[in-house]
């Protein structure tokens, strides 16, 4: 296909998307959508027609998020096939993929990504989805593309653009909890220039799912988001986009009736993108990235003196170059290189870390006869402080027949280190104990041990001397799409990522004091593997049914080996007599369902101008802790019961421009206090949409 | 003394541990049997018969750990004869003696903790993995003393952190021990909680207060169980 093509389709594309906005729901269309072909640009870095990618990559439409009601990121992906918020120890929401943790899944915005990660998740609920013209999700290691932090996958947050005219709408959502979503967002473009100004506000009191003290599950909170953008046309083959973003959290931060503080976030980033089509070949896009991430968080005992003042400041800037080559309708070239430079100050680090991070990518996309695309592709990492990182990544599509197309990959995917795993020097004022980042470690140990203060240092000095390695992992995934027929449509998508060094802390020394000192290695082994599924049916224009399911076996190699070997035991009850574990004993990593499931109805109702829809999610039971002290989760271990969230929300649209949204989150009220934080219970909401 | 011992042969009286102890008594009798039966099959003079006993409760107290940068441990430790299967004050006639989370052996050197006893015997030990019952011989060449690298019988629990912050003794860790005398013992530590609820909380229930099953070779120089 050729480039013009798919700028056709693209702009027909977003056409849709602005039509069925204000789409009078009375006109019968469906010939119209059926035949549009969703466009995506995370898989490949170019517009690519969904459809046609031999990737397992989804698209979650604006219209979806919009019938949903959905105010944050995590919202709408809970309810995607196999994706679940699970909230780390410090309440960020990461995103699980494939049954990889939320560290292990790149979020970017409009190709872009976020920086903050704490403890190493994104909280994606700091992204509202308020000016969101679409989500992708690309499953599978993708580092030939996206360097570090593409194991799981990738998920793109593409934000709107200025459109011709003036246009300008208006969002107020309240629920329960008194919180509240306002947004709004003004745009207009005439001729060459395009702007635009979106702007959000998000608060809420929290909410306590215990009523054993005062301490609230989560406090009270307010955050702001501004994200201007500006396009600018020079001419048919140059134009510039130029986009900020600053965001701003404030929420309550009480550790207890006598120590209360509050936790503070900013960031901002700034997007300079500039796009030059020299010839129907070629073209470059020369791309700007900066951002900054700060978090500070207090606390102050009840005479108002600091008890702990913590503050973490994450800045990365980014130049990229890319070029494509079209040399023909069948194949394209991609290739890009740039350099990454991030610094983190942050408390208890030894030093103020630099990393320097050069890395070039190359990607083949062709066709060499009609019914086979393939794809080659592969990205070198260079750095400053760990090991050196090349990623390759085939991927081959099979059109059989119409109907019917088989699809594969195999990439290598790496997170690189985080800076916590390298310049971490912490030492526990309540408990004595002391963590030590990997290169922090060896001059952090001899100042510990020249001042008396260890009794044993347990390994040799020198294991420090090689570069800690990147977590790293092999992806497979092998599925086919199928039409059944224009109304029903499945896929199925088989993987299994082999991740290796893994990195955990161990024990480095023994402290006078009884304590021990630890610090970073690359230890475990990992497999994720399993299936997902998706069936869509749309007999009409009126009503569409999507069920989705996923089946996943994560586990670790060393444990499944332990258990194999018999060297695991377990009690029945906290003091009885121990006993030996069998080999299917063992359930695999902690906080992995076996089964999770959804299913969506979304019925139009055009007689009435409204839209109405239920969405369900399920996944099975999961252990959270080892109960039995032999640090595996096994069948003895207590596991948190499986759970269904059911969703509801009724929309009518008055006056054209006038929508009114209702709905109740969690209908059945469920909620589990002592293991799951982030369900607050039942949610009942009301919204508004005005279109100026 | 502040723990009560009991044995196969006697009822305690002690209402609150009455169904753990039952329960622990049919897993006596097992052992016993099973014993007592390779015994009679495989040797022909009379060996006296191993003892296998529950100690419930024994008061293992610690001072110090304050909470402040570098804690320091104190206090006696309360040390324990697996002949006599009772904690004794004497200085020289123990085995094995426990503080806080820390047990040690009447062998080898201190690794400097304070109110350390002096180790005045070779007596000596190690930690296996099995179940007591699938604990059958004595691996000899893995007995060591305590030296300053550590104690050999250090690493018998886990610390479940947050937010429960118990101490559990690690399913499967069979404590070794070569005695004073020169017999063996095996010992599995079930709780460090008082009375060993199943259910423990490590807010409430008080610490430390070891819970163990044991079994004791009395015949010299037999290192099978």
């Amino acid at each position: 296909m050729s480039k013009k093509h798919i700028f056709t389709l693209l702009s027909l594309f977003f056409t849709f998307l602005v039509s069925s906005q204000e789409e009078n729901p009375t006109t019968k269309d469906s010939v119209k959508i059926e035949n549009l072909e969703e466009i995506i640009v995370t898989a490949t870095r170019t517009f690519r027609q969904l459809s046609s990618l031999p990737l397992p990559a989804q698209i979650i439409s604006q219209k979806d998020i919009q019938r949903s009601n959905s105010v944050r990121l995590n919202n709408i992906l809970n309810e995607q096939t196999g994706l679940i918020t699970i909230p780390d120890f410090g309440g960020s929401k990461g995103i699980q993929m494939q049954g990889l943790d939320g560290a292990y899944t790149l979020i970017l915005v409009d190709g872009v990504p976020l920086v903050g990660r704490l403890a190493g998740t994104l909280d994606i609920s700091r992204i509202t989805v308020g000016n969101i013209k679409q989500i992708e999700v690309v499953r599978g290691a993708s580092s030939s593309l996206y360097g570090s932090e593409a194991l799981g996958g990738v998920i793109n947050i593409i934000t709107e653009t200025p459109k011709n005219g003036f246009h300008g709408n208006l969002n107020y959502r309240i629920s329960s909890f008194n919180t509240h979503d306002l947004g709004t967002t003004l745009s207009y473009k005439k001729d060459k220039l395009g702007i635009s100004t979106f702007f959000n506000r998000y608060s809420s009191d929290g909410y306590s799912l215990t009523d054993r003290n005062e301490l609230s599950t989560v406090d009270p909170f307010r955050n702001y988001t501004i994200n201007p953008k500006l396009t600018y046309k020079f001419s048919n083959r140059t134009d510039l986009i130029v986009a900020g973003k600053y965001y701003n959290q404030k929420q309550d931060y009480v550790a207890s009736s006598l120590l209360k503080g509050e936790t503070k976030i900013e960031d901002w980033n700034t997007h300079i993108k500039l796009n030059n089509k020299y010839s129907d070949t070629w073209s470059s896009y020369f791309e700007f990235y900066a951002t900054q991430y700060n978090a500070n968080e207090y606390l102050d005992d009840a005479n108002s003196t600091s008890a702990t003042d913590a503050f973490y400041k994450q800045l990365l800037v980014r130049p990229e170059i890319r070029a494509t080559y079209n040399p023909n309708d069948k194949s394209s070239f991609i290739a890009g290189t740039g350099f990454n430079n991030e610094t983190l100050d942050r408390t208890d680090f030894s030093e103020k870390p630099v990393y320097n991070s050069p890395y070039a990518y190359l990607q083949y996309d062709g066709n060499p006869t009609e019914n086979i695309n393939i794809i080659l592709g592969a990205r070198f990492d260079g750095h400053s402080e760990y090991k050196s990182q090349f990623s390759p990544k085939v991927a081959l599509r099979y059109g059989v027949n119409d109907k019917l197309a088989l699809k594969g990959s195999i990439g290598y995917g790496f997170k690189a280190p985080d800076f916590r795993q390298l310049y971490f020097n912490f030492t526990n004022a309540t408990i004595g104990y002391t963590l030590l980042g990997y290169n922090a470690a060896p001059d952090a140990i001899k100042a510990l041990d020249e001042q008396g203060q260890l009794a044993i240092i347990s390994i040799s000095l020198d294991q420090f001397d090689s570069e800690l390695k990147p977590e790293n992992s092999v992806s497979i995934d092998l599925g086919f799409d199928y039409k059944i027929s224009t109304t029903l449509k499945l896929d199925l998508n088989l993987f299994r990522n082999n991740i290796d060094d893994l990195i955990d802390n161990k024990i480095v020394a023994t402290k006078t004091n009884g304590q021990s000192v630890f610090s970073y290695f690359n230890i475990n082994k990992v497999y994720t593997q399993g299936s997902e599924f998706n069936i869509t049916w749309r007999p009409d224009n009126q009503l569409k049914i999507t069920g989705g399911y996923q089946l996943l076996y994560a586990k670790d190699k060393d444990a499944e080996k332990a258990f194999k070997n018999g060297e695991v035991f377990a009690r029945v009850d906290a003091s009885s007599p121990s006993f030996q574990l069998k080999k299917d004993d063992y359930f695999g990593l902690f906080n992995r369902s076996r089964h999770m499931a959804n299913l969506k109805v979304f019925y139009n109702i055009p007689e009435w101008n409204m839209d109405t829809n239920i969405r369900g999610t399920y996944r099975s039971k999961y252990g959270l802790n080892d109960k039995n002290g032999n640090s595996y989760l096994d069948s003895y271990d207590d596991f948190v019961d499986g759970y269904a969230i059911v969703n509801v929300a009724v929309n009518k649209t008055i006056y054209k421009n006038y929508r009114l949204g209702l709905g109740i989150d969690n209908i059945f009220d469920f909620t589990d206090p002592q293991n799951i934080g982030n369900i607050p219970g039942r949610i009942l909401y009301a919204k508004l949409n005005i279109q100026l | 003394m502040n723990f009560s011992k009991k044995n196969h042969e006697h009822i305690t009286k002690n209402s609150n541990s009455m169904s753990k102890t039952i329960k622990l008594l049919i897993v006596v009798a097992l052992f016993v049997g099973f014993a007592s039966c390779s015994d009679d099959d495989d040797d022909p003079t009379p060996l006296v018969e191993v003892k296998s006993e529950s100690i419930v409760n024994l008061h293992a107290p610690v001072e110090g750990g304050s909470q402040q940068g570098a804690p320091t441990f104190s206090g006696e430790f309360t040390k324990f004869d697996f002949a006599t299967g009772t904690t004794t004050t004497s200085d020289t006639e123990w085995d094995i003696a426990f503080r806080g989370l820390s047990i040690i052996v009447n062998g080898g050197t201190s690794a400097g903790a304070v109110d350390e006893p002096e180790r005045t015997k070779e007596a000596s030990g190690y930690i296996t993995s099995g179940t007591l019952a699938s604990v059958t011989e004595v691996n000899t060449s893995l007995l060591k003393e305590d030296s300053n690298e550590g104690y050999v019988l250090g690493d018998w629990y886990t610390y479940a952190g947050d937010p429960t912050h118990l101490i559990n003794p690690t399913p499967g860790k069979i404590l070794v021990v070569k005695t004073r005398t020169g017999n063996y013992a095996k010992m599995e530590i079930l709780s460090y909680y008082k009375d060993a609820p199943a259910e423990p909380d490590a807010f409430t229930d008080e610490s430390p207060y070891f819970t163990f099953n044991y079994v004791y070779q009395p015949n010299d120089g037999v290192t099978t169980f």
